[in-house]
């Protein structure tokens, strides 16, 4: 591939404090620009320690994460302006005091930096992710009055409002009922093309795996299995054996 | 007899005037510190105010530098110090309650005669004829400050009151915002300890600030309301205070007490239908 390495790991580990086994071991993988990968493995595989060792949220012990050629323990505040991420499970309190709109539009707040106010450019971006994903009558909605599924769509559509060049999403289909998956992996793969995107994305259930996924890791205990396309990794072998509950 | 025969005016006009600076900072903060669930940094922070004050009595150095000290001190512990050592803030919380609630009442003990001991009870409890009008001057520029700096990071505010790590990881550097709310407690609680007491000064950070929340979902709202029923409880405060000669600290407590009570009864947030 002739595209320019966006994301780069070189032998990392993460340890978590207390504990003795790395949830990553040795990890060495680089991803270009443009790339749709999809990260598969059982549960406690390290996926989602994975996604948080990339974009700094929790760190590393050993090696080196690059994200866009830029160290992401000295730069990770920077580098985070520039990664939408879509954290796994999310619970907000019922009496939490912010509403959606709020929630969407704070997705931009690290762009739009230190000492700059919301411009109308961010609330068209609000809109434009709320016609997206599909929830315009949630927009004045309290946060905490929204069922699971619905909770998943704001933070999918804060995650496009951000506009970032970078995707990290860690189950993005886990609350959200058939019809729903389905329209929005296809939203995500046309927004990927049309915004160039380089895209991680943990994925439990394989029927939803998106047709723009080019690429696809196995992990296993902390460790990359496997990491080809779809059709090499997701043999029938590994399927039945390794991830029974699809 | 009314109040007005008993008090020159500018004396009532500095308490009012410093009641409801007071008020209005310290439930501003405490819109931030109820939201993070640090409830108890209120009595940490009083207490160690206190017993920065009670030190200073006993030393005989002024009494609002060593309660600043030691809010400061309880900051700086409870943020980089925490931050480092990885402990939840509650286990330290739970801790440095204990520890300076003991050092206040054993500063007590050595504060030298009766007239600066009853100086040691009014920091207990509180003391409106003590205010001067250089104490409203500070609560003051205090209040212009806390409210400039949130108005100037209202995004970053907003952005961690909802949650720290979605704002971490949406590029935000968290740890100063979350630092500078913990110093800006210690300093509105030193400032306000000569008014209202060491020992109930939380109730003024944290229950119009919890009023406010039983209201409203739109946070800006509660910024809002949040200083208002701190003027309103304190006012509400004085009066008793007055009517029935209760200690200042007191008469605040019990009555932004029942303003909870009233607002949770009242809240539309709980109402099914």
């Amino acid at each position: 591939m002739g595209q320019s390495r966006i994301i780069e790991m070189k032998h990392v580990s993460t340890i978590y404090e207390g504990e003795k086994v790395p949830s990553l071991f040795d990890i060495t993988l680089s991803i270009a620009q443009g790339e749709f990968v999809c990260i598969v493995g059982p549960n406690g595989a390290g996926k989602t320690t994975l996604l948080e060792t990339l974009n700094g949220l929790i760190p590393h012990t050993d090696g080196q994460v690059h994200i866009l050629g830029k160290n992401i323990k000295e730069k990770g505040v920077f580098l985070r302006k520039q990664i939408g991420y879509l954290p796994q499970e999310f619970t907000v309190d019922p009496l939490s005091p912010f509403l959606v709109k709020d929630i969407i539009l704070m997705g931009r707040y690290g762009k739009i930096g230190l000492f700059k106010n919301i411009s109308k450019n961010d609330y068209w971006l609000l809109e434009r992710s709320l016609k997206i994903i599909g929830i315009e009558e949630l927009k004045d909605k309290p946060i905490g009055k929204l069922s699971g599924g619905q909770l998943q769509k704001v933070m999918l559509a804060r995650v496009l409002t951000k506009r970032p060049s970078i995707l990290f999403l860690d189950e993005p289909f886990s609350n959200l009922d058939y019809r729903s998956t389905h329209t929005i992996a296809h939203q995500l793969s046309c927004a990927h093309d049309e915004n160039h995107w380089t895209t991680l994305m943990v994925i439990h259930d394989l029927a939803s795996l998106p047709k723009h996924c080019n690429r696809v890791i196995y992990l296993e205990e902390g460790r990359v299995v496997k990491d080809d396309t779809p059709e090499k990794v997701l043999t029938e072998d590994l399927l039945e054996t390794s991830l029974p509950s699809r | 007899m009314s109040i007005f025969e008993i008090l020159p005016l500018k004396t009532i006009i500095i308490t009012l005037l410093g009641t409801c600076l007071a008020g209005a900072v310290c439930s501003l903060i405490g819109t931030f510190i109820v939201r993070m669930k640090l409830t108890s940094l209120g009595f940490c922070m009083s207490h160690a105010a206190f017993a920065g004050s009670a030190l200073g009595l006993a030393l005989s150095l002024p009494p609002l530098w060593l309660a600043l000290a030691f809010s400061i001190l309880v900051a700086f512990i409870l943020g980089p110090l925490a931050d480092k050592s990885r402990l939840q803030p509650e286990i330290i919380l739970g801790i440095l309650f204990s520890l300076t609630m003991a050092l206040g009442l054993t500063f007590l003990n050595f504060i030298p005669d009766s007239a600066m001991s009853s100086t040691a009870m009014s920091i207990l409890w509180g003391s409106i004829l003590g205010i001067t009008d250089l104490d409203v001057i500070r609560l003051a520029v205090l209040t212009f400050s806390v409210i400039l700096i949130i108005i100037l990071f209202f995004k970053e505010f907003h952005a961690i009151m909802f949650d720290r790590k979605m704002a971490e990881a949406s590029g935000i550097a968290t740890k100063p915002f979350y630092y500078l709310i913990l110093f800006l407690t210690g300093i509105t609680v030193a400032f306000s300890i000569k008014l209202v007491g060491g020992l109930l000064i939380f109730a003024l950070i944290v229950n119009p600030a919890s009023c406010a929340y039983q209201y409203f979902y739109d946070f800006r709202k509660i910024l809002l309301f949040s200083p208002l029923f701190g003027i309103l409880f304190s006012l509400g405060g004085i009066i008793l205070s007055f009517l029935l000669d209760f200690p200042i600290g007191s008469s605040i407590a019990i009555t932004s007490s029942v303003g909870f009570g009233l607002s949770v009864i009242l809240s539309p947030k709980r109402r099914k239908g």
